[in-house]
Protein backbone atom coordinates (compact mmCIF):
# COMPACT_ATOMS: atom_id res chain seq x y z
CA UNK A 1 0.00 0.00 0.00
CA UNK A 2 2.46 2.39 -0.68
CA UNK A 3 1.35 5.32 -2.17
CA UNK A 4 3.81 7.67 -3.61
CA UNK A 5 3.19 11.70 -3.84
CA UNK A 6 -0.15 12.27 -6.48
CA UNK A 7 1.53 14.81 -8.36
CA UNK A 8 3.80 12.09 -9.16
CA UNK A 9 2.17 8.71 -10.24
CA UNK A 10 0.28 11.61 -12.62
CA UNK A 11 3.54 12.11 -13.76
CA UNK A 12 4.60 8.63 -14.49
CA UNK A 13 0.94 8.18 -16.48
CA UNK A 14 1.39 11.05 -18.45
CA UNK A 15 4.99 9.88 -19.22
CA UNK A 16 3.75 6.51 -20.06
CA UNK A 17 1.29 7.64 -22.66
CA UNK A 18 4.36 10.25 -23.80
CA UNK A 19 2.88 13.36 -23.10
CA UNK A 20 5.83 15.74 -24.11
CA UNK A 21 4.92 18.68 -21.04
CA UNK A 22 5.21 16.04 -18.58
CA UNK A 23 8.60 14.53 -19.91
CA UNK A 24 10.02 17.84 -20.72
CA UNK A 25 9.17 18.51 -16.76
CA UNK A 26 10.96 15.68 -15.62
CA UNK A 27 13.85 16.16 -17.70
CA UNK A 28 14.39 19.81 -16.96
CA UNK A 29 14.41 18.61 -13.12
CA UNK A 30 16.27 15.66 -12.76
CA UNK A 31 18.69 16.09 -15.77
CA UNK A 32 21.37 18.47 -14.03
CA UNK A 33 21.94 16.20 -11.19
CA UNK A 34 22.66 13.38 -13.39
CA UNK A 35 24.70 15.26 -15.08
CA UNK A 36 26.77 16.73 -12.52
CA UNK A 37 27.43 13.38 -11.08
CA UNK A 38 28.74 12.06 -14.51
CA UNK A 39 30.70 14.89 -14.81
CA UNK A 40 32.65 14.22 -11.47
CA UNK A 41 32.80 10.39 -12.18
CA UNK A 42 34.76 10.94 -15.53
CA UNK A 43 31.89 11.44 -17.86
CA UNK A 44 30.93 13.96 -20.61
CA UNK A 45 27.80 15.92 -20.93
CA UNK A 46 26.93 13.84 -24.24
CA UNK A 47 27.44 10.48 -21.74
CA UNK A 48 25.36 12.52 -19.25
CA UNK A 49 22.68 13.15 -22.51
CA UNK A 50 22.74 9.88 -23.37
CA UNK A 51 22.79 8.03 -20.17
CA UNK A 52 19.42 9.88 -18.81
CA UNK A 53 17.72 9.40 -21.74
CA UNK A 54 18.49 5.33 -21.48
CA UNK A 55 17.22 5.15 -17.61
CA UNK A 56 13.71 7.63 -18.82
CA UNK A 57 13.39 4.93 -21.54
CA UNK A 58 13.61 1.93 -18.38
CA UNK A 59 11.16 4.01 -16.48
CA UNK A 60 8.83 4.40 -19.55
CA UNK A 61 8.90 1.07 -20.05
CA UNK A 62 8.05 0.04 -17.08
CA UNK A 63 5.43 3.09 -16.68
CA UNK A 64 3.82 1.31 -19.70
CA UNK A 65 2.30 -1.43 -16.88
CA UNK A 66 -0.64 0.06 -15.80
CA UNK A 67 -0.32 -1.83 -11.85
CA UNK A 68 3.23 0.08 -11.81
CA UNK A 69 3.73 1.56 -8.59
CA UNK A 70 7.14 3.66 -8.04
CA UNK A 71 8.71 2.63 -4.86
CA UNK A 72 10.59 5.61 -4.59
CA UNK A 73 10.34 9.36 -5.98
CA UNK A 74 11.08 9.70 -9.58
CA UNK A 75 14.33 11.37 -8.74
CA UNK A 76 15.50 8.61 -6.94
CA UNK A 77 14.44 5.79 -9.66
CA UNK A 78 16.30 7.73 -12.24
CA UNK A 79 19.15 8.14 -10.42
CA UNK A 80 19.68 4.92 -9.37
CA UNK A 81 19.23 3.43 -12.95
CA UNK A 82 21.49 5.78 -14.24
CA UNK A 83 24.39 4.78 -11.70
CA UNK A 84 24.00 1.53 -12.34
CA UNK A 85 24.33 1.92 -16.54
CA UNK A 86 27.07 3.68 -16.02
CA UNK A 87 28.70 0.77 -13.78
CA UNK A 88 27.73 -1.19 -16.51
CA UNK A 89 28.99 0.58 -19.18
CA UNK A 90 32.57 1.17 -17.35
CA UNK A 91 32.59 -2.11 -16.91
CA UNK A 92 32.27 -3.31 -20.05
CA UNK A 93 34.76 -1.04 -21.06
CA UNK A 94 37.42 -2.37 -18.48
CA UNK A 95 37.87 1.28 -17.22
CA UNK A 96 36.80 1.30 -13.31
CA UNK A 97 35.78 4.73 -12.25
CA UNK A 98 38.61 6.21 -10.62
CA UNK A 99 37.14 7.16 -7.45
CA UNK A 100 33.40 6.73 -6.49
CA UNK A 101 31.55 9.24 -4.26
CA UNK A 102 28.45 7.62 -4.39
CA UNK A 103 27.68 3.38 -2.68
CA UNK A 104 26.25 2.64 -5.75
CA UNK A 105 25.41 -1.03 -3.98
CA UNK A 106 23.15 1.51 -1.74
CA UNK A 107 20.29 1.57 -3.96
CA UNK A 108 19.72 -2.23 -3.68
CA UNK A 109 18.60 -1.80 -0.24
CA UNK A 110 15.56 -0.26 -1.04
CA UNK A 111 13.10 -2.40 -0.93
CA UNK A 112 11.21 -3.16 -4.36
CA UNK A 113 13.89 -0.97 -6.06
CA UNK A 114 15.76 -3.96 -8.15
CA UNK A 115 16.70 -1.76 -10.66
CA UNK A 116 18.96 -4.11 -11.65
CA UNK A 117 16.02 -6.09 -12.45
CA UNK A 118 14.25 -3.41 -14.39
CA UNK A 119 17.73 -2.90 -16.75
CA UNK A 120 17.82 -6.34 -17.47
CA UNK A 121 13.77 -6.78 -18.37
CA UNK A 122 15.07 -3.17 -20.15
CA UNK A 123 17.53 -4.93 -22.52
CA UNK A 124 15.56 -7.89 -23.25
CA UNK A 125 12.96 -6.29 -24.33
CA UNK A 126 15.70 -4.07 -26.41
CA UNK A 127 17.10 -6.81 -28.07
CA UNK A 128 13.18 -8.02 -28.87
CA UNK A 129 12.65 -4.83 -30.36
CA UNK A 130 15.76 -5.28 -32.32
CA UNK A 131 14.78 -8.01 -33.68
CA UNK A 132 11.30 -6.90 -34.65
CA UNK A 133 12.61 -3.89 -36.47
CA UNK A 134 15.33 -6.60 -38.42
CA UNK A 135 12.49 -8.64 -39.21
CA UNK A 136 10.57 -5.42 -40.55
CA UNK A 137 13.65 -4.76 -42.81
CA UNK A 138 13.11 -8.02 -44.51
CA UNK A 139 10.05 -7.23 -45.56
CA UNK A 140 9.40 -6.29 -49.12
CA UNK A 141 7.53 -3.07 -50.06
CA UNK A 142 5.15 -1.76 -49.44
CA UNK A 143 4.78 -4.00 -46.38
CA UNK A 144 7.71 -2.12 -44.83
CA UNK A 145 6.94 1.44 -44.97
CA UNK A 146 3.05 0.97 -44.34
CA UNK A 147 3.65 -0.77 -41.39
CA UNK A 148 6.17 1.60 -40.10
CA UNK A 149 3.97 4.39 -40.91
CA UNK A 150 1.60 2.73 -39.07
CA UNK A 151 3.50 1.78 -36.28
CA UNK A 152 6.03 4.02 -35.62
CA UNK A 153 5.31 6.91 -36.89
CA UNK A 154 1.49 6.72 -35.35
CA UNK A 155 -0.21 7.28 -38.66
CA UNK A 156 -3.93 6.58 -39.28
CA UNK A 157 -4.94 4.17 -41.71
CA UNK A 158 -6.46 7.66 -43.41
CA UNK A 159 -3.05 9.04 -43.90
CA UNK A 160 -2.00 5.97 -45.21
CA UNK A 161 -4.42 5.17 -47.88
CA UNK A 162 -3.95 8.62 -49.28
CA UNK A 163 0.22 8.40 -48.81
CA UNK A 164 0.46 4.97 -50.48
CA UNK A 165 -2.29 5.75 -53.23
CA UNK A 166 -5.18 2.80 -52.42
CA UNK A 167 -8.80 4.02 -52.88
CA UNK A 168 -10.11 3.51 -49.55
CA UNK A 169 -8.69 3.45 -46.26
CA UNK A 170 -10.21 0.00 -45.88
CA UNK A 171 -7.89 -1.14 -48.95
CA UNK A 172 -5.30 0.05 -46.71
CA UNK A 173 -6.30 -2.12 -44.08
CA UNK A 174 -6.23 -5.09 -45.65
CA UNK A 175 -2.98 -4.73 -47.00
CA UNK A 176 -2.05 -3.79 -43.46
CA UNK A 177 -3.71 -7.19 -41.98
CA UNK A 178 -1.85 -8.58 -45.26
CA UNK A 179 1.58 -7.55 -44.36
CA UNK A 180 1.27 -8.47 -40.70
CA UNK A 181 0.67 -12.08 -41.44
CA UNK A 182 3.67 -11.83 -43.60
CA UNK A 183 5.73 -10.35 -40.47
CA UNK A 184 4.17 -13.05 -38.16
CA UNK A 185 6.27 -15.67 -39.88
CA UNK A 186 9.22 -13.87 -41.02
CA UNK A 187 9.65 -13.05 -37.19
CA UNK A 188 8.62 -16.15 -35.61
CA UNK A 189 10.92 -18.04 -38.00
CA UNK A 190 14.13 -16.18 -36.89
CA UNK A 191 12.58 -16.34 -33.08
CA UNK A 192 12.74 -20.16 -33.82
CA UNK A 193 16.06 -20.59 -34.81
CA UNK B 1 -10.97 -18.52 -41.20
CA UNK B 2 -7.62 -17.09 -43.07
CA UNK B 3 -4.59 -15.00 -42.25
CA UNK B 4 -6.30 -11.56 -42.65
CA UNK B 5 -9.17 -12.36 -40.10
CA UNK B 6 -6.80 -13.27 -37.47
CA UNK B 7 -4.86 -9.94 -38.16
CA UNK B 8 -8.04 -8.18 -37.65
CA UNK B 9 -9.96 -10.01 -34.74
CA UNK B 10 -6.09 -10.21 -32.92
CA UNK B 11 -6.10 -5.92 -33.53
CA UNK B 12 -9.78 -5.93 -32.62
CA UNK B 13 -8.84 -7.69 -29.28
CA UNK B 14 -5.33 -5.99 -28.46
CA UNK B 15 -7.76 -2.46 -28.69
CA UNK B 16 -10.38 -3.99 -26.54
CA UNK B 17 -12.93 -3.69 -28.96
CA UNK B 18 -14.54 -6.80 -29.02
CA UNK B 19 -18.24 -7.30 -27.82
CA UNK B 20 -19.18 -9.68 -25.53
CA UNK B 21 -20.22 -12.10 -27.91
CA UNK B 22 -17.51 -11.89 -29.98
CA UNK B 23 -14.87 -12.64 -26.73
CA UNK B 24 -17.05 -15.50 -25.78
CA UNK B 25 -17.17 -16.40 -29.65
CA UNK B 26 -13.45 -16.15 -29.85
CA UNK B 27 -12.46 -18.53 -26.41
CA UNK B 28 -14.90 -21.43 -27.57
CA UNK B 29 -12.69 -21.15 -30.85
CA UNK B 30 -9.37 -20.51 -29.09
CA UNK B 31 -10.12 -24.16 -26.56
CA UNK B 32 -11.39 -26.25 -29.70
CA UNK B 33 -8.93 -25.12 -32.37
CA UNK B 34 -5.18 -25.79 -30.81
CA UNK B 35 -3.94 -24.43 -34.07
CA UNK B 36 -5.56 -21.02 -34.34
CA UNK B 37 -5.31 -20.45 -30.66
CA UNK B 38 -1.14 -21.00 -31.76
CA UNK B 39 -1.53 -18.13 -34.94
CA UNK B 40 -3.65 -16.33 -32.76
CA UNK B 41 -1.26 -15.74 -29.48
CA UNK B 42 1.46 -14.68 -31.84
CA UNK B 43 -0.50 -12.00 -34.00
CA UNK B 44 -1.12 -11.07 -30.41
CA UNK B 45 2.34 -11.11 -29.71
CA UNK B 46 3.25 -9.16 -32.62
CA UNK B 47 1.02 -6.65 -32.22
CA UNK B 48 1.60 -5.73 -29.03
CA UNK B 49 5.63 -5.67 -29.59
CA UNK B 50 4.77 -3.10 -32.83
CA UNK B 51 2.95 -0.83 -30.83
CA UNK B 52 5.34 -1.11 -28.15
CA UNK B 53 8.46 -0.65 -30.31
CA UNK B 54 6.41 2.24 -31.89
CA UNK B 55 5.47 4.25 -28.77
CA UNK B 56 9.00 3.64 -27.68
CA UNK B 57 11.07 5.14 -30.57
CA UNK B 58 8.69 8.06 -30.70
CA UNK B 59 9.54 8.43 -26.82
CA UNK B 60 13.37 8.12 -27.79
CA UNK B 61 12.76 10.59 -30.64
CA UNK B 62 10.98 12.92 -28.24
CA UNK B 63 13.60 12.50 -25.44
CA UNK B 64 16.23 14.17 -28.35
CA UNK B 65 14.14 16.69 -29.41
CA UNK B 66 13.93 17.80 -25.77
CA UNK B 67 17.63 17.26 -25.50
CA UNK B 68 18.84 19.44 -27.90
CA UNK B 69 16.15 22.00 -27.17
CA UNK B 70 17.48 22.58 -24.02
CA UNK B 71 21.43 22.78 -25.60
CA UNK B 72 19.94 25.11 -27.78
CA UNK B 73 19.43 27.42 -24.80
CA UNK B 74 22.55 27.07 -23.12
CA UNK B 75 23.81 29.95 -24.28
CA UNK B 76 21.77 31.88 -22.34
CA UNK B 77 22.05 30.35 -19.20
CA UNK B 78 25.44 28.58 -18.97
CA UNK B 79 25.92 26.15 -16.46
CA UNK B 80 29.36 26.07 -14.42
CA UNK B 81 29.99 23.12 -12.82
CA UNK B 82 30.81 23.89 -9.19
CA UNK B 83 33.10 20.58 -7.58
CA UNK B 84 31.28 18.78 -4.84
CA UNK B 85 31.36 20.93 -1.89
CA UNK B 86 30.86 24.46 -2.97
CA UNK B 87 27.62 22.90 -4.10
CA UNK B 88 25.68 24.06 -1.05
CA UNK B 89 27.14 27.36 -1.02
CA UNK B 90 25.73 27.94 -4.31
CA UNK B 91 22.03 26.48 -2.92
CA UNK B 92 22.43 29.23 -0.07
CA UNK B 93 22.58 31.85 -2.69
CA UNK B 94 19.79 30.47 -4.53
CA UNK B 95 17.78 30.37 -1.14
CA UNK B 96 18.48 34.01 -0.96
CA UNK B 97 16.65 34.57 -3.88
CA UNK B 98 13.75 32.64 -3.67
CA UNK B 99 13.83 34.29 -0.01
CA UNK B 100 10.23 37.17 -1.44
CA UNK B 101 8.38 33.92 -2.53
CA UNK B 102 8.60 31.89 0.31
CA UNK B 103 7.79 34.16 2.43
CA UNK B 104 4.95 35.04 0.73
CA UNK B 105 3.65 31.49 0.94
CA UNK B 106 4.81 30.71 4.36
CA UNK B 107 2.13 33.98 5.77
CA UNK B 108 -0.61 32.03 3.16
CA UNK B 109 0.10 28.76 5.03
CA UNK B 110 -0.41 30.54 8.18
CA UNK B 111 -3.47 33.02 7.46
CA UNK B 112 -5.53 29.74 6.02
CA UNK B 113 -4.55 27.89 9.06
CA UNK B 114 -5.94 30.35 11.62
CA UNK B 115 -9.11 30.54 9.80
CA UNK B 116 -9.76 27.46 8.85
CA UNK B 117 -9.07 25.17 11.75
CA UNK B 118 -8.69 25.11 15.74
CA UNK B 119 -6.80 22.26 14.88
CA UNK B 120 -3.00 22.60 14.38
CA UNK B 121 -0.31 19.85 13.02
CA UNK B 122 2.89 20.42 14.83
CA UNK B 123 6.10 20.18 13.14
CA UNK B 124 7.95 23.28 12.69
CA UNK B 125 7.92 24.92 9.49
CA UNK B 126 11.60 26.54 9.73
CA UNK B 127 12.11 29.70 9.90
CA UNK B 128 13.54 31.10 6.60
CA UNK B 129 15.27 33.84 7.65
CA UNK B 130 16.74 33.23 10.59
CA UNK B 131 17.72 30.05 8.74
CA UNK B 132 19.87 31.46 5.87
CA UNK B 133 21.71 34.51 7.73
CA UNK B 134 22.81 31.16 9.94
CA UNK B 135 23.25 28.84 6.87
CA UNK B 136 26.46 30.44 5.50
CA UNK B 137 28.10 29.53 9.23
CA UNK B 138 26.70 25.87 9.19
CA UNK B 139 27.86 25.57 5.95
CA UNK B 140 31.29 26.31 6.36
CA UNK B 141 30.97 24.17 9.22
CA UNK B 142 29.75 21.83 7.81
CA UNK B 143 32.89 21.54 5.18
CA UNK B 144 34.87 21.35 8.02
CA UNK B 145 33.09 19.07 9.94
CA UNK B 146 33.08 16.59 6.75
CA UNK B 147 36.84 17.58 6.26
CA UNK B 148 37.56 16.72 9.98
CA UNK B 149 35.65 13.37 9.67
CA UNK B 150 35.14 11.74 6.61
CA UNK B 151 32.88 9.38 8.27
CA UNK B 152 30.14 11.48 8.68
CA UNK B 153 27.89 11.57 5.63
CA UNK B 154 27.39 14.80 3.91
CA UNK B 155 24.84 16.70 5.28
CA UNK B 156 21.81 17.20 3.37
CA UNK B 157 21.41 19.74 0.02
CA UNK B 158 19.01 22.00 0.39
CA UNK B 159 16.70 24.14 2.67
CA UNK B 160 15.03 22.55 5.61
CA UNK B 161 11.70 22.73 4.95
CA UNK B 162 9.81 20.76 7.97
CA UNK B 163 11.39 19.64 11.41
CA UNK B 164 9.59 17.15 13.75
CA UNK B 165 10.44 14.19 15.98
CA UNK B 166 10.79 10.16 14.98
CA UNK B 167 11.33 7.33 17.14
CA UNK B 168 12.77 3.60 16.04
CA UNK B 169 10.71 1.09 15.12
CA UNK B 170 13.20 -1.64 14.46
CA UNK B 171 16.74 -1.44 15.43
CA UNK B 172 17.94 -1.61 12.10
CA UNK B 173 16.41 1.47 10.23
CA UNK B 174 12.79 1.28 10.17
CA UNK B 175 11.33 4.27 12.16
CA UNK B 176 7.63 6.26 12.62
CA UNK B 177 6.95 9.79 12.12
CA UNK B 178 4.00 12.12 11.72
CA UNK B 179 2.65 12.06 7.86
CA UNK B 180 2.56 15.69 7.83
CA UNK B 181 6.32 15.84 8.93
CA UNK B 182 7.37 14.70 5.53
CA UNK B 183 4.81 16.56 4.01
CA UNK B 184 2.56 13.71 2.83
CA UNK B 185 5.66 12.22 0.85
CA UNK B 186 5.59 15.39 -1.25
CA UNK B 187 9.45 16.04 -0.15
CA UNK B 188 12.89 16.18 -1.88
CA UNK B 189 14.57 14.44 0.79
CA UNK B 190 14.44 13.38 4.41
CA UNK B 191 17.42 12.70 7.02
CA UNK B 192 17.44 12.34 10.39
CA UNK B 193 19.79 13.77 12.88
CA UNK B 194 20.77 11.21 15.74
CA UNK B 195 21.64 12.18 19.04
CA UNK B 196 25.90 12.16 18.16
CA UNK B 197 25.01 15.14 15.63
CA UNK B 198 25.57 13.01 12.20
CA UNK B 199 22.72 13.00 9.63
CA UNK B 200 21.38 9.78 8.01
CA UNK B 201 19.61 9.41 5.17
CA UNK B 202 15.97 7.86 4.86
CA UNK B 203 13.82 7.06 2.12
CA UNK B 204 9.54 6.72 2.61
CA UNK B 205 8.34 2.84 2.73
CA UNK B 206 4.99 4.03 3.52
CA UNK B 207 2.28 6.89 5.06
CA UNK B 208 -1.41 7.02 5.89
CA UNK B 209 -2.02 10.71 5.32
CA UNK B 210 -5.47 10.65 7.03
CA UNK B 211 -4.28 8.82 10.14
CA UNK B 212 -0.53 11.26 9.70
CA UNK B 213 1.35 8.39 10.43
CA UNK B 214 4.71 7.37 8.28
CA UNK B 215 7.12 4.94 8.43
CA UNK B 216 10.74 5.30 6.61
CA UNK B 217 13.93 3.85 6.82
CA UNK B 218 17.22 5.00 6.95
CA UNK B 219 19.85 4.22 3.82
CA UNK B 220 22.54 3.21 4.81
CA UNK B 221 23.47 -0.39 4.85
CA UNK B 222 24.14 -2.44 8.46
CA UNK B 223 22.23 0.76 10.21
CA UNK B 224 22.07 0.47 13.86
CA UNK B 225 20.39 2.84 16.05
CA UNK B 226 21.81 1.50 19.30
CA UNK B 227 23.64 -0.89 20.65
CA UNK B 228 20.87 -2.78 22.19
CA UNK B 229 16.91 -3.65 20.52
CA UNK B 230 14.66 -0.97 20.61
CA UNK B 231 13.51 -1.04 24.45
CA UNK B 232 9.77 -0.13 24.07
CA UNK B 233 6.93 -2.29 22.26
CA UNK B 234 3.95 -1.18 20.89
CA UNK B 235 0.75 -1.02 22.42
CA UNK B 236 -2.19 -1.06 20.06
CA UNK B 237 -4.95 -1.73 22.61
CA UNK B 238 -6.24 1.55 24.04
CA UNK B 239 -5.18 2.40 27.80
CA UNK B 240 -7.94 3.84 29.94
CA UNK B 241 -8.12 7.69 30.84
CA UNK B 242 -5.40 8.90 33.66
CA UNK B 243 -3.08 6.97 32.48
CA UNK B 244 0.19 8.67 33.15
CA UNK B 245 2.53 9.40 29.74
CA UNK B 246 5.33 10.52 28.89
CA UNK B 247 7.09 11.82 25.84
CA UNK B 248 10.34 13.24 24.00
CA UNK B 249 11.17 15.27 20.92
CA UNK B 250 13.19 17.62 19.15
CA UNK B 251 10.95 21.31 19.46
CA UNK B 252 14.67 22.61 18.23
CA UNK B 253 18.06 20.90 18.30
CA UNK B 254 17.97 19.46 21.99
CA UNK B 255 15.79 16.68 23.29
CA UNK B 256 12.88 17.83 25.37
CA UNK B 257 10.94 15.83 27.87
CA UNK B 258 7.49 16.25 29.32
CA UNK B 259 5.16 13.91 30.65
CA UNK B 260 1.34 14.10 31.36
CA UNK B 261 -1.95 11.97 31.08
CA UNK B 262 -4.72 10.75 29.12
CA UNK B 263 -7.01 12.82 29.04
CA UNK B 264 -9.73 11.53 26.91
CA UNK B 265 -10.16 8.42 25.06
CA UNK B 266 -10.68 10.21 21.69
CA UNK B 267 -9.09 12.85 19.33
CA UNK B 268 -9.75 16.27 18.02
CA UNK B 269 -13.81 16.04 16.88
CA UNK B 270 -14.09 12.40 18.48
CA UNK B 271 -11.42 10.96 16.14
CA UNK B 272 -11.17 7.32 17.42
CA UNK B 273 -7.79 6.65 16.31
CA UNK B 274 -6.70 9.42 18.36
CA UNK B 275 -6.11 10.05 21.92
CA UNK B 276 -6.61 13.51 23.50
CA UNK B 277 -3.79 14.35 25.80
CA UNK B 278 -2.71 16.44 28.98
CA UNK B 279 0.90 16.74 28.07
CA UNK B 280 2.62 20.14 26.82
CA UNK B 281 3.65 19.93 23.04
CA UNK B 282 5.11 22.94 20.39
CA UNK B 283 5.79 22.70 17.21
CA UNK B 284 8.83 20.41 16.26
CA UNK B 285 7.28 17.81 18.45
CA UNK B 286 5.57 16.08 16.46
CA UNK B 287 5.93 12.39 15.29
CA UNK B 288 6.94 12.08 18.68
CA UNK B 289 6.21 8.97 20.94
CA UNK B 290 3.68 9.20 23.50
CA UNK B 291 4.62 6.05 26.20
CA UNK B 292 3.14 4.94 29.49
CA UNK B 293 5.08 4.39 32.83
CA UNK B 294 6.22 0.39 31.87
CA UNK B 295 7.76 1.54 28.31
CA UNK B 296 4.79 0.56 26.07
CA UNK B 297 4.73 2.73 22.84
CA UNK B 298 0.90 4.40 22.90
CA UNK B 299 0.84 6.60 20.21
CA UNK B 300 2.44 9.75 18.14
CA UNK B 301 2.07 13.03 18.95
CA UNK B 302 0.20 14.58 15.75
CA UNK B 303 -1.62 17.95 16.77
CA UNK B 304 -2.16 20.35 19.64
CA UNK B 305 -5.56 22.57 19.30
CA UNK B 306 -5.00 26.05 18.83
CA UNK B 307 -5.13 28.93 19.87
CA UNK B 308 -4.33 28.36 23.05
CA UNK B 309 -2.37 24.85 22.69
CA UNK B 310 -4.87 23.42 25.45
CA UNK B 311 -5.14 20.08 24.40
CA UNK B 312 -2.37 17.85 22.41
CA UNK B 313 -3.75 14.83 20.25
CA UNK B 314 -1.76 11.60 19.44
CA UNK B 315 -2.62 8.86 16.95
CA UNK B 316 -3.05 5.57 18.93
CA UNK B 317 -0.59 2.36 17.93
CA UNK B 318 -3.21 0.32 16.42
CA UNK B 319 -2.84 2.83 13.37
CA UNK B 320 0.50 2.05 13.35
CA UNK B 321 0.32 -1.65 13.30
CA UNK B 322 -1.99 -1.28 10.93
CA UNK B 323 0.03 0.42 8.59
CA UNK B 324 3.06 -2.27 9.43
CA UNK B 325 0.35 -4.96 8.36
CA UNK B 326 0.51 -2.94 4.89
CA UNK B 327 3.69 -3.12 4.07
CA UNK B 328 5.30 -2.89 0.24
CA UNK B 329 6.66 -6.29 -0.77
CA UNK B 330 10.06 -6.52 0.46
CA UNK B 331 10.28 -4.89 3.60
CA UNK B 332 10.88 -6.99 6.74
CA UNK B 333 10.09 -5.62 10.03
CA UNK B 334 11.23 -7.49 12.87
CA UNK B 335 9.15 -5.59 15.94
CA UNK B 336 10.28 -5.68 19.46
CA UNK B 337 8.18 -8.03 21.57
CA UNK B 338 8.92 -6.53 25.16
CA UNK B 339 10.24 -3.98 26.62
CA UNK B 340 13.02 -3.10 28.65
CA UNK B 341 12.17 -0.08 29.75
CA UNK B 342 9.52 -1.32 32.71
CA UNK B 343 10.40 -0.74 36.61
CA UNK B 344 13.41 1.10 35.82
CA UNK B 345 13.75 5.05 36.74
CA UNK B 346 12.20 7.91 34.45
CA UNK B 347 15.81 9.05 34.17
CA UNK B 348 17.18 5.71 33.04
CA UNK B 349 14.20 4.89 30.62
CA UNK B 350 14.83 8.30 29.09
CA UNK B 351 18.30 7.25 28.94
CA UNK B 352 17.34 4.11 27.35
CA UNK B 353 15.75 5.38 24.83
CA UNK B 354 17.97 8.37 23.61
CA UNK B 355 19.72 6.68 21.01
CA UNK B 356 16.28 5.13 19.49
CA UNK B 357 14.48 9.17 19.28
CA UNK B 358 15.91 11.81 16.94
CA UNK B 359 15.26 14.53 14.90
CA UNK B 360 13.74 14.25 11.46
CA UNK B 361 14.69 17.17 8.54
CA UNK B 362 12.72 17.11 5.90
CA UNK B 363 13.81 18.99 2.71
CA UNK B 364 12.12 20.43 -0.81
CA UNK B 365 13.09 23.20 -2.89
Amino acid sequence: MYSPTNTEQQQLKALAKGDRETTEQIYQQHYPIINGWLIKNGGSADDAADLFQEAMVVMFGKAQNADFRLTCSIGTYLFAVSKHLWYKKLQQSHKEPSRLYDNVGDDNEIPGLAVEEDINVHHEREAHYEQLDSSLDKLGEPCRSLLKAFYHHDKSMQEISADFGYTNPDNAKTQKYKCLARLKKLFFATQAK
Amino acid sequence: MNANNISELAEAWVSGTLSPEEMAELKNRMNTDAEFAIEFNETILLIRSLNGSGNQKRFRAMLKDINSNQVAKAPEKRIIQLPAHFWRTSAVAASVALLTSFLTYTLFVARTKNTDSQYSTISREVDHLKRVQMKQQETQNAIIDSINKKKSPAPPPSDVRYTGTGFALTNDGYFATAAHVINNGDFDSVYIQCSDDVYYKAFLVNYNSKADIAILKVEKKNFRFGKSDVPYELQSDKVGLGARIFTMGYPNDDLVYSEGYISARNGYEGNKQQYTLELPAGHGQSGSPVLDEKGNMLGILTAISNPDEANTYAVGAQALTDLIQHMPPGSRMRLPKSSHLSGLSREKQIQKMEDFTFSVKVYKK
